[in-house]
Parts: structure tokens; sequence; C-alpha cells
């Protein structure tokens, strides 16, 4: 899915922290069904760089477009509460259960009643996590919240979403869980970016591999990308 | 002078016949304070959350004289109200001295830095995902804002006890701006220091066991509080 229509595009996107210039991206794409791997070492700026695209954090400049539309990073604000979903590292579930969890979202886009409780039950359904609905969720593994914060974003349908490292720290079965959504919401037709600082953790899912690096992001491909793991 | 058990009995019996002087005094004492705990909690959650969540010119300055306010005697309060109600003083007009309004603004005055200070610390200390994961699942930034106080609700229940610890047992500003009238602003600490310069010590030690027990509750309901908020 390497040639579908671009969906988010940013330009000349600058970021400085305390005084250090952190990112310098001409250029950076997401593609509709697209999965693209961000990867780079620990501190390079990659958590900064989602939390820009995803309106979470002021850039010092850059331009944004959005389906071909021009706009200012303030003025994409509108359109990033409904189409863009960032996330964490570990993904912070609120103090309520499984379900209102999920329907945290949803209640904001104005569902209610036997709609949101159709949508949350076939949610849960899908990723297998029906037994779950009720339980209180800062109580889940870390496995189980990565699962739930990724169907929570999946019910609200956003057309980007960015992933920070989502299987750092788990054991390989839960990271194969993980992948494994991640890949059905991917063919579903998000787009995606996955950012992570563990060469291991290629997971065959990236159609695109960007490597950040001194501030600039580097297109790569993925056998250049296993290279680099091997030699890393 | 009574003995003390006498008169400590007599407390009692005043207490479980249900004295309509000693009851009324009560009253007047809870209405007042839960009005100044009721209008000053929602502003001073607000100053609190953008005290942690926003950077503002003089922030620093705010946080300062918040914290020097907790130290402001009571009677200190009071002082300053009485100047600026008096018949002269610059809100003379709104013949507000000696009134139950003129107390409940003074225990605005006493109960708002004990807020904004505790629950200052309550947000601070709370985990800043949630705020960025409200946002990024399309709520406004208001709706984020309840939700991170959700989130810290043990700890922000727990400034509001404190609050009301404060200002239910203050004598010093509620004797000045109230007057201690009877059936009218006459509260629980000012009829105890009225009843004992008087040498009627059995209602003053009833409504004394009023206090005490009511310290008992709260002091109960914030540790439950904290303890809820530490396993949240």
């Amino acid at each position: 899915m390497t040639n579908s229509s671009p969906i988010l595009e940013f330009t000349e996107l600058r970021k400085t922290i305390n005084g250090q210039l952190l990112l310098n991206v001409p250029r950076v794409v997401l593609a509709q069904g697209q999965c693209v791997v961000l990867r780079g070492r620990n501190g390079v700026g990659k958590t900064t760089l989602l939390k820009i695209m995803a309106g979470l954090l002021p850039p010092d400049q850059c331009t944004v477009h959005f389906r071909g539309k021009r706009y200012s990073w303030t003025q994409a604000q509108r359109f990033y509460r409904n189409e863009v979903v960032y996330l964490h590292q570990q993904p912070y579930l609120f103090d309520r259960s499984v379900r209102a969890n999920i329907a945290y979202g949803l209640r904001h886009r104005g569902r209610q009643g036997t709609q949101l409780n159709k949508t949350i039950d076939e949610a849960l359904e899908w990723a297998g996590l029906t037994h779950l609905a009720q339980r209180d969720a800062p109580r889940l593994s870390g496995g189980e919240k990565q699962r739930v914060a990724l169907i929570r974003a999946r019910v609200l349908s956003p057309q980007v979403l960015l992933l920070d490292e989502p299987v750092a720290g788990m054991d390989r079965e839960a990271r194969e869980q993980t992948y494994a959504l991640i890949g059905r919401l991917s063919v579903e037709g998000m787009a995606i970016m996955i950012a992570t600082h563990d060469t291991d953790q290629n997971m065959g899912l990236g159609d695109r591999y960007l490597e950040l690096a001194d501030t600039k992001l580097r297109e790569c491909g993925e056998a250049e990308y296993g290279a680099e793991v091997a030699k890393a | 002078m009574e003995s003390l058990s006498a008169a400590s009995y007599q407390a009692l019996y005043l207490l479980l016949t249900g004295d309509r002087d000693l009851w009324e005094i009560i009253a007047i004492s809870f209405g007042v304070s839960l009005r100044a705990i009721l209008f000053t909690t929602p502003v001073a959650l607000m100053v609190s959350f953008a005290l942690a969540y926003t950077d503002f010119p003089g922030r620093q300055f705010l946080i300062t004289t918040v914290n020097t306010m907790l130290a402001l005697p009571a009677v200190v309060v009071g002082l300053l109200l009485y100047i600026l109600l008096s018949r002269s003083g610059p809100l003379g007009d709104w013949r507000l001295l000696f009134t139950q309004s003129a107390m409940v603004i003074g225990q605005m005055v006493l109960c708002f830095p004990i807020l904004v200070a505790m629950s200052h610390s309550a947000i601070q200390a709370g985990d800043r995902r949630a705020w960025e994961t409200a946002l990024t699942l399309g709520a406004h930034w208001w709706e984020a804002m309840l939700t991170v106080m959700y989130e810290v609700r043990f700890g922000l229940l727990a400034a509001v006890v404190a609050g009301f610890g404060r200002i239910i047992a203050e004598v010093g500003c509620s004797m000045m701006v109230g007057g201690n009238i009877l059936h009218y602003t006459r509260n629980i600490p000012t009829a105890i220091a009225l009843e004992t310069s008087k040498g009627a010590f059995a209602q003053g030690i009833a409504l004394g066991l009023v206090l005490i027990v009511l310290a008992l509750v709260l002091n109960f309901l914030i540790s439950f509080f904290r303890g809820r908020g530490g396993l949240a």
C-alpha cells in the first residue's frame, strides 16, 4: 500500500527544546493504509515528533497538509481532535472500567445509549477482550492495557494512529497479540506510525521505514533497516 | 464554678435533648462554612489547574502568594475585611458588616489558599498522560480538565475537607465581621468564646464536643481520601 494517497503531511517542521534544536524535518508524510516505522535512539525526538503530529505539542514552525489542504499547526487543531489519535508508550487508561474507557472518546463524539453500547460490544469482541469489559482499567497488565487503548482508539475511526513504542516492556505473547491488532488496524485503512528504539521490533508491519537521528529524518528501505538492525 | 464533670454532663444533656439555641448555633456554623467552601471550591480548582498545567506571567508569584496566605491568621483577615466593610470603608455601601455574608466572604478568603495549595499539589502529582489522552480522544480542553480532576479526585476531596476543617473552627474572622449576634451570626467558635468568658461552660463544652467529633470525622475522611488516592 505504499502508493496510497497522503492523508497527513508535515513540512518544514522545526522544534527546539531548551534552546537546542531537536527536530529539523523538511517533510514527513503518512498515507492511507500505510504503516510507517519510525526508528531512532532514545531521546532523539521520536515522542516529540509524534506529539507534534498529534497536536499535543506545539512546534516552533511547521505547515500541515491534511487531505491536500494546507493549515498552520494551530489551525490543524480542529481536525486533530477527530482524525488523529496518539497512544503513549505506556497507554493511560482512565480510572474507571474498561468499558467506560472505550466509551470516553465516543461520548465526546455524541454517541450514547444503544448505539454506544453496541459499538463498545463490537470493539471488545473484535479484539477478543469481552472478558475484560467490567474490569478496573488501571489494574490490567501492560499488554491488556495496550490492547484496550488500541480498541479505544479504533472505535473513533481516526484517519491516523500514532503509536509510541507500543510493545515496550511486553513479553513475547503480549507483543504478538499487540502486533496482530496493529496489523488489523492497518488493513482497515488507518495510516499508522509506530515509533520504536528497539532494533528488534521490525515486526513485519512496516510499509516504510524512517530513521530519526541528529534532528533529521531519513527514509530507509526495509533491507537497509534490517541491516542496521543487525549491526546495532 | 461548675465542676468539669457536671458541665460535661450538662453539655451532653443539651446536645441530646436538642436544645434549640445550641443546635441553631451549630446550624449557622455549618450553613456559613458550607456556603464558603461551596463558592470557593470551583474557583480554587480552576486556579490550581491553571497553576499546574499552564505557564503564564506571574505564575510563580501567584504560587508564592498562595503559600504565604496559608499562614495568614484568621484575625488579620477579619481585620482587613472589617476595614473594607465598615461604614467608612471602601465597601461600606454594601452593608455587609455583621452579616452571615461577611462571614462567608471571610471564610472564603481563609479556605482559598488551602484549597489551591493542596489541589495544586494533587493535580501536579497526577499523571500528565491523562490530559494528553483526553485531548487525543477528542475532548475539549475543559472536558480534559474535568477528566484530569476526576483522576485525582481523592486528592481534591482531601483538599476540600481540609479547607472545611480550617474554616468551621476559626474564630477570629467570624467574630470580627460577624459580630457574634445570637440567632444570626453566632457560630460554634464565637459561641464557645462567649460562653467561656461568661463562665457558662456547659454550652461551650457541648459545642466543643461537636467540633472535636467533626475534627475526627474530617481527619478520617482526609486519611481515607489520601489512601484511595494512593491506591488509584
